[in-house]
C-alpha cells in the first residue's frame, strides 16, 4: 500500500513537471566516490581511520573545529589528491614538543 | 594494416556479444574482411546471436592444440562476403589457453582478415588476460548503471596496464526517456566518470532480443534504430568522423505520453 501511494506520488510529481527526485545524481555521486576509493584501494572506513589518526596528531598543536571537518579524496585531471579542510579554534600549547 | 579489436566489459550481461556480433557484420557489410573470435570459453553464445550454432564442427581450443587447422574451424557467414567465426570450445575451461597461444592465433588471423574482433567473457581473470593478449585496441561496453560502470572503470584500469592504447566506450541500453526524467546517467555524466572517448551510444530497444530470437544481427535490418547505430559504430571503428543523434530530443515526453504514463497506459518498454 505504501509503494502503491509514493509510486502514485512520483506519478502526479511526473505528471505536474515537479518531480525533484534525480536518482541519476545520486548514481553519479556515489560512482565518483567509488572509483576513487576502488583507485588507491582505500575503503571510507580506511580512510575514516586515517582520519582519525591524523587528527590526534593535529590535536596536539591546535583546537579544531570537528563539525567544519573536511577530510576526503578528490580527482581532478586524472590526478587524486587527499583533500582536507580543517578549521582552526585556537593554538593549544605554543611550546609542543613530541618528545 | 589488420587491427585486432577486443569487446569488453568486466561485468556480465552489458551486450559484449550483442555488440561483438553487430560490430563484425557492420564492418563486414562495409566491405571489411572479418573474423569474430569468440574468446568466452565454456560458455560460447556468439554462435547463437548470429545463428551459425548449427554449424560448428571444430573450436578455438582445438585449433589451439593442432586438433584442426584455423581454416577448417572458421564458419563462414553466408549472409555476407567476407565475415567469419571462430567459436568458443563449449566443453572445456578457460585455462585450456593460455595468453600466448591468442597472441599466436590472432597473429595467424591478421594475416587474412582486416578486422579480428574478440568477444571477451565477463570478469579480470584467465579469460579476460587471454582476450586482452593479441588486441591493438579495445571497446568497452557499459549500460547507465552504476554497477556496469564501476566495472568498465576497473577494465579501464587493466587495458591501460596492458599498454593498449586508451580504450574507447559504448554506451548500450540507453533509455532517453529516463535520461529526460533524469532517473538515467546521460552521456555526459557517463563520460565524465570513466573519461574515455565515446565511439558507440545504442538505445535500449526490442530489436536487440527480436534479432537475438532469429540470430540475425540488427545490424543487418536498414530501419532497426538498434542496427543503425552498429553501423555507426563500424564506420566510426574505421576511422569515419559520425556524429551521435539526439536519442533525448526524439523521445522528449509530451502532455500525450506523460498522461498516459500517468494513466498506466505506458507502452511495455521505451521506444527511444
Amino acid at each position: 500500500m505504501r509503494g502503491l501511494l509514493s509510486k502514485l506520488e512520483r506519478s502526479l510529481e511526473q505528471f505536474l513537471g515537479t518531480s525533484k527526485v534525480k536518482s541519476k545524481d545520486d548514481a553519479k555521486q556515489r560512482l565518483k566516490f567509488l572509483l576513487i576509493h576502488d583507485q588507491v584501494d582505500l575503503s571510507a572506513a580506511q580512510l575514516d581511520q586515517m582520519k582519525v589518526e591524523i587528527m590526534e596528531v593535529i590535536s596536539r598543536y591546535l583546537e579544531v573545529d570537528a563539525d567544519g571537518l573536511e577530510f576526503k579524496l578528490n580527482k581532478e585531471d586524472g590526478q587524486i589528491a587527499l583533500v582536507s579542510s580543517v578549521p582552526v579554534k585556537r593554538v593549544t600549547q605554543r611550546t609542543a614538543v613530541v618528545a | 594494416m589488420s587491427q585486432c579489436i577486443v569487446v569488453t566489459s568486466g561485468k556480465g550481461g552489458v551486450g559484449k556479444t550483442t555488440t561483438s556480433a553487430n560490430l563484425g557484420c557492420g564492418l563486414a557489410l562495409a566491405g571489411k574482411r572479418v573474423a569474430l573470435v569468440d574468446a568466452d570459453i565454456g560458455l560460447r553464445n556468439l554462435d547463437l546471436i548470429l545463428g551459425l550454432e548449427n554449424r560448428i564442427v571444430y573450436d578455438l581450443v582445438q585449433v589451439i592444440e593442432g586438433e584442426c587447422k584455423l581454416k577448417q574451424a572458421l564458419i563462414r557467414d553466408k549472409r555476407v562476403e567476407g565475415l567469419y567465426m571462430l567459436p568458443a570450445a563449449q566443453t572445456r575451461d578457460k585455462n585450456a589457453v593460455k595468453p600466448e597461444d591468442m597472441e599466436r592465433l590472432v597473429l595467424e588471423l591478421k594475416e587474412q582478415f582486416d578486422y579480428v574482433i574478440i568477444d571477451c567473457p565477463a570478469g579480470i581473470e584467465q579469460g579476460f588476460k587471454n582476450s586482452i593478449a593479441g588486441a591493438d585496441r579495445a571497446l568497452i561496453v557499459t549500460t547507465p548503471e552504476v554497477s556496469a560502470i564501476r566495472d568498465a572503470d576497473r577494465i579501464i584500469g587493466l587495458v591501460e596496464a596492458n599498454e593498449l592504447p586508451e580504450p574507447e566506450l559504448i554506451i548500450n541500453r540507453y533509455r532517453a526517456g529516463m535520461v529526460t526524467r533524469g532517473d538515467m546517467m546521460n552521456r555526459d555524466d557517463i563520460l565524465e566518470i570513466l573519461a574515455i572517448p565515446l565511439i558507440g551510444l545504442v538505445p535500449d530497444h526490442e530489436d536487440v532480443i527480436i534479432s537475438a530470437n532469429k540470430g540475425t544481427p540488427a545490424v543487418f535490418d536498414d530501419n532497426s534504430v538498434v542496427g543503425q547505430s552498429y553501423r555507426r559504430i563500424a564506420g566510426r571503428v574505421m576511422g569515419e568522423q559520425i556524429a551521435f543523434p539526439s536519442f533525448d530530443q526524439s523521445d522528449e515526453p509530451n502532455f500525450w505520453s506523460t498522461f498516459k504514463r500517468w494513466m498506466g497506459f505506458a507502452p511495455a518498454r521505451e521506444v527511444v
